[in-house]
């Protein structure tokens, strides 16, 4: 089987240079060809979806726009939809991530940019959403109008299917032109979102664009730099700082590094009726997307008084993963994913007070800690620290130095104590508070990183409240 | 099924129902502790059977309901094959089973009850509680129960031995819950009358054709026939039964 990858708007696929890239096992291995894209390339097709995006998508109402991702939104949502069914079926090819996961994940993740959602998401970043549209009153007086760029540039990274819909929808939303790159870990979903979107609502069919250039290969991505407004960077922090390196002085570049999140478990949740179904939704946020999310949890704290020992709720969560490992079965792994997989554990068993276990095939390992309170970062893939603490309070201590990278905490605990290790954690960085089972899917109109999504990409033009005042004195009716 | 790498411990192995499962498991390439109390010579005569039949095999005598001597005994598994896999919780306090001899509800004192009692759930307590560290470590473990089907059918009534066994069954059915999310499944076996061992050699022709009569697969159960749903109920092909009590008696308790 082969698939395109891409969406090139005003550009001649057949003379572009196409690139084979095979994925999966042997027996089931999907060919996706990906546009070799030059840096001139690069530069007409940005230039393009400008002057569409000029002339078109900046003309619609917001509302509009709402209406049309709804549209594709609830094309993608319909099973049966030719676009899904790719979704679904090649998806886990591309990912290596267990089908069902894959499905499952989709839909939850698709549900969330309906257009109640995309309502919530605008109303979180603008207190009247309308000043999209046109000049709207401001607080202080006078009016204001938000601008979003001419081009959004996105370069997106990793393999959690889906992600690229964020950005591109905020994008969207502001009314910016989008040309985004895709990584090779994953370079399908944008591409059909964008496919979708321009059979549901035509007039945006040339206001974006999905591209892809082969890694280190910095001309093209120059380019894109060159010619965007604004461009948003996802990965590892090597890559932004390199992006960060090219960029034109004057414009803006908004990176969204490497994250690291961790979840917590009050001695108040440790009781026998509810410590197994914690540990539970626990191993669910391990084994989602096999952690390569920034959200999901490497190390989980559990406070020892409980009824239930922080012990006894590590095998909890190992039994956890180990049926979940029959459910959603974790995909397969590399050479070098795997070797980090045994050198975590390695040096986890290295640990004075340190146990580790896990199944025999090592589709998951629990490194429970009873005394090593340190924070690291797992194995990945299905690798979970648990540390034993006599008291929560003590975390944000543990976590403090490493602050920029902090960003999602599951939080198992009653109320008072929740907003108790809010307050102390925000304070070392961390910019998410999720429960247990919630940790890998964001709600609506969340703070990624902490930051505005939609707010973040505007300019607001300002009419003076002296300036309108002033007109008035030169308006016809004057008398 | 194969239980090539697996180290299932059995307690009372040496002769009847114990020594027949730990033979079944050796067919099939286990490494088995076969657990015994006094009888040296007949638990050595298990585990050459066990070995030839191409198991690996290992005779620790222990006293079931002797905490330390059960530590012991699962430290020394421990050492020499590193992990328990299967527990089958076999050996009973020595009862003769004669229905012309048994003593009638009024005849009997408490310390009788309180005997088998211990036989039965003391020993299953301790031996459950000593080799949990080593299934919880890998998520994974099986626990088998010997019961007795006349917990459901009381055709002779052993008040002493029936009602420890049911007791038995009750505790198997509160670990199998304790110990469901933690990936240990707990399950038991209800044999009807197993001839011959020791405890039911001296029974009457008379009481076994009576038995044979109202069984529908019309003969008494053995040894061997116990050990089949015993290395189910190990295996993997049982993996989503846990709680569960199956009645090894040729279809004289249904339900």
């Amino acid at each position: 089987m082969t698939e395109r990858a891409g969406y090139l708007p005003g550009l001649d696929a057949d003379a572009l240079q196409w690139e084979a890239h095979n994925y999966g096992p042997r027996e089931a291995s999907l060919l996706v060809l990906l546009p070799v894209l030059k840096g001139e390339q690069i530069t007409a097709v940005t230039q393009y979806v400008r002057s569409q995006a000029c002339a078109r998508l900046k003309t619609l109402p917001v509302g509009q726009i709402v209406d049309a991702i709804d549209l594709a939104v609830a094309r993608l949502l319909d099973r049966q939809d030719p676009y899904r069914r790719k979704m679904d079926n090649l998806l886990p090819v591309i990912t290596g991530y267990d089908r069902e996961m894959v499905h499952l994940g989709l839909t939850g993740y698709l549900k969330t940019f309906r257009k109640p959602e995309l309502q919530r998401f605008l109303a979180e970043d603008f207190t009247n959403p309308s000043i999209l549209n046109d000049f709207q009153p401001l607080a202080k007086g006078g009016f204001g109008r938000a601008f979003g760029p001419d081009v959004l540039g996105h370069i997106w990274a990793g393999n959690v299917p889906g992600l690229p819909l964020w950005s591109l929808v905020a994008g969207l939303l502001v009314k910016a032109g989008n040309v985004g790159k895709v990584s090779s870990a994953e370079p399908l979903f944008a591409g059909w979102f964008a496919q979708v979107l321009a059979e549901v609502e035509p007039d945006l069919a040339d206001c974006l664009a999905v591209v892809w250039w082969r890694g280190g290969d910095a001309e093209p991505e120059t380019a894109l730099l060159h010619q965007a407004d604004l461009v948003l960077g996802y990965g590892r922090n090597e890559s932004l700082a390199a992006i960060q390196s090219r960029m034109p002085i004057t414009t803006r570049f908004l990176a969204y590094g490497h994250k690291v999140s961790f979840a917590l478990v009050s001695a108040a949740a440790l009781d026998p009726s509810r410590a197994a179904a914690t540990a539970r939704l626990a191993a669910y946020d391990v084994a989602r997307y096999d952690q390569q999310g920034c959200y999901a949890p490497h190390v989980v704290f559990v406070e020892r008084g409980g009824v239930v020992s922080p012990e006894t709720f590590a095998h909890y969560v190992a039994h956890g993963l180990a049926a979940l490992e029959r459910k959603f079965p974790r995909g397969l792994l590399s050479m070098a994913e795997t070797s980090g997989v045994a050198a975590w554990r390695h040096s986890e068993e290295m640990t004075v007070g340190g146990q580790v276990f896990g199944d025999e095939a090592g589709a998951w390992t629990v490194s429970y800690q009873a005394e090593d309170t340190a924070f690291r970062p797992s194995g990945l893939n299905r690798t979970i620290r648990i540390v034993a603490v006599d008291t929560l309070a003590v975390v944000p201590t543990i976590v403090a130095p490493f602050k920029a990278l902090l960003q999602t905490v599951g939080i198992a605990a009653p109320p008072k104590e929740l907003f108790a290790l809010a307050a102390a954690l925000g304070e070392v960085g961390v910019t998410r508070i999720a429960a247990l089972g919630d940790m890998t899917t964001p709600e609506a109109g969340w703070h990624h990183d902490g930051r505005f999504n939609l707010q973040d990409l505007v300019e607001i033009t300002e009419i003076d409240g002296r300036a309108e005042a002033a007109s008035d004195r030169l308006a016809p009716y004057v008398d | 099924m194969d239980f090539v790498g697996k180290v299932i411990l059995v307690t009372g192995a040496s002769r009847g129902i114990g020594a027949a499962i730990a033979k079944a498991f050796a067919t099939e390439g286990a490494a088995i502790i076969v657990n015994y109390l006094q009888n040296q010579t007949a638990a050595d005569a298990t585990v050459a059977d066990c070995e030839a039949r191409g198991g690996v095999a290992l005779a620790f005598q222990a006293d079931v309901t002797d905490r330390q001597a059960v530590d012991g005994l699962v430290q020394k598994t421990l050492e020499e094959f590193g992990k328990i896999d299967v527990l089958v919780n076999n050996a009973f306090r020595p009862y003769t089973f004669d229905p012309e001899a048994r003593k009638m509800h009024w005849q009997l004192d408490w310390s009788d009850y309180q005997n088998q009692i211990d036989g039965a759930v003391k020993a299953a307590h301790i031996m459950a509680q000593a080799v949990l560290p080593s299934m919880l470590s890998r998520s994974e473990g099986s626990i088998i129960h010997l019961a007795s089907n006349l917990v459901a059918r009381p055709t002779v009534p052993y008040h002493d031995y029936t009602t420890a066994k049911a007791a038995l069954i009750g505790f198997s059915r509160n670990l199998a819950m304790e110990l469901g999310p933690l990936g240990i499944r707990v399950n038991s076996i209800a044999p009807g009358l197993v001839y011959p061992t020791e405890a039911s050699r001296s029974t009457k022709e008379t009481m076994k054709e009576a038995i044979i009569n109202q069984t529908p697969l019309g003969r008494i159960a053995t040894p061997e026939d116990v050990s089949g749903p015993v290395l189910f109920l190990a295996s993997d092909w049982s993996k989503f039964m846990t709680g569960q009590t199956l009645y090894v008696d040729g279809g004289m308790v249904m339900g």
